[in-house]
């Protein structure tokens, strides 16, 4: 596999996950990256 | 690298709302009694009217709702459900009642009164008594509302976040009302979701909670008042099923509240956690209110016709006043 291969793979895992973002509705958009912070704060802070 | 890529675009938006958000807190922090959140959106105002929103920056700008909605749902770890719960019926009936009632006193008041036809009093109605412009785009879109009387709608609406932005804290002040007074009384009687959080954090922090909340309750109702309306106007495809419909016009941000409260009070998040977790919020509330705010064009808003403005404008003074009996009696 060259690098190349690589770079052009990385790409449509970047588009495709840009894609499917923008393919969300706003809401969800805010409770994924919602649920996200919190999930961070859990690690980050534990009780 | 594509991944940077598809950001690039965001870049100048974002930057320009976080330097607003930055601005906001220096001068907030500096001048004793002025609010952050409140200075976040007069920036926004100002910078909007007078120099604009260069185009580069206008995708990020765009950007400003969805920090807003992940900001409500991050306002959740900061909800103690016991109180919530123990206001909650109250609230919840109050919210219901002022949705319904304020439907129909509008639809009377602008056919009735100002003799305005076809789907315009809809629109008005569902703007001010749901949620703001997405209860137009969304009650439009059901009932197939022409491009021109979503524009004017939404442009009435618009007018009226701006001015309860300013009017109701000031009114809250001078009222004297309790910070849950306030919070209640703003999210059951301004429009749309952003100006509501922002009159109520400008009062106080509890108050912009109550206020958020009590403003959830309304949204949640859109998509039953659009199904409503469907029926109403006999405009619902028969393929299109009614549960689909409703949840289509759900806010789902508001399911991401619910979880982020029930993690908080299931003793999940320790109190550094839940502290970091509403300093996050804030900084997304301050950026969303300068997005509010460089959202806000005096000049578009001049061109609003006299009578959508009567329209919303008997059914402000009329809900609120009534919202306002209500909170100081029940709460």
């Amino acid at each position: 596999m060259t690098d190349d291969d690589d770079a052009e793979r990385d790409a449509v895992a970047g588009t495709r996950l840009a894609r499917r973002w923008r393919a969300l509705d706003r809401g969800w958009q805010a409770l994924c990256l919602g649920l996200a912070i919190v999930f961070v704060h859990l690690v980050i802070y534990p009780v | 690298m594509t991944i940077l890529d598809d950001l690039r675009p965001y870049v100048p938006g974002l930057a320009l709302l976080g330097g607003g958000a930055l601005f906001a807190t220096l001068l907030g922090g500096a001048v004793s009694g002025l609010q952050p959140l409140v200075v976040a959106v007069a920036a926004g105002v100002v910078a909007a009217n007078t120099v604009g929103t260069p185009a580069a920056a206008e995708p990020g700008v765009a950007l400003h709702k969805l920090a807003l909605e992940t900001g409500i749902v991050l306002l959740g770890a900061a909800i103690a459900i016991e109180e919530l719960a123990a206001a909650g019926p109250t609230v919840l009936g109050l919210v219901v009642v002022a949705v319904a009632g304020g439907l129909l006193l509008s639809e009377a008041v602008a056919r009735g009164l100002f003799r305005i036809g076809g789907t315009t009093p809809s629109l008005l109605a569902a703007g001010a008594s749901v949620c703001g412009v997405s209860a137009v785009v969304a009650v439009g879109r059901v009932l197939e509302a022409r491009g021109a009387a979503l524009t004017f709608a939404a442009a009435t609406v618009l007018l009226f976040d701006a001015v309860t932005l300013v009017a109701f804290p000031l009114a809250g002040e001078w009222l004297g009302l309790t910070a849950r007074q306030f919070g209640v009384w703003a999210g059951v009687s301004m429009f749309s979701t952003g100006p509501v959080a922002a009159a109520g954090f400008a009062h106080s922090t509890e108050a912009g909670q109550w206020a958020t909340v009590t403003k959830l309750a309304r949204n949640s109702l859109l998509g039953g008042v659009a199904v409503a309306y469907s029926v109403a106007y006999a405009a619902r495809s028969a393929t299109d099923p009614e549960a689909r419909e409703l949840w289509a016009e759900f806010p789902k941000f508001l399911l991401g509240f619910l979880l982020v409260a029930a993690i908080a009070n299931g003793g999940l998040l320790s109190s550094a956690a839940i502290d970091s977790i509403t300093a996050v919020s804030d900084g997304l509330f301050l950026v969303a209110f300068v997005g509010l705010g460089l959202s806000i064009r005096v000049r578009e808003l001049r061109s609003v016709g006299l009578a959508p403005v009567g329209v919303v404008l008997v059914h402000l003074l009329v809900v609120s006043a009534l919202a306002l009996v209500a909170v100081r009696t029940l709460l």
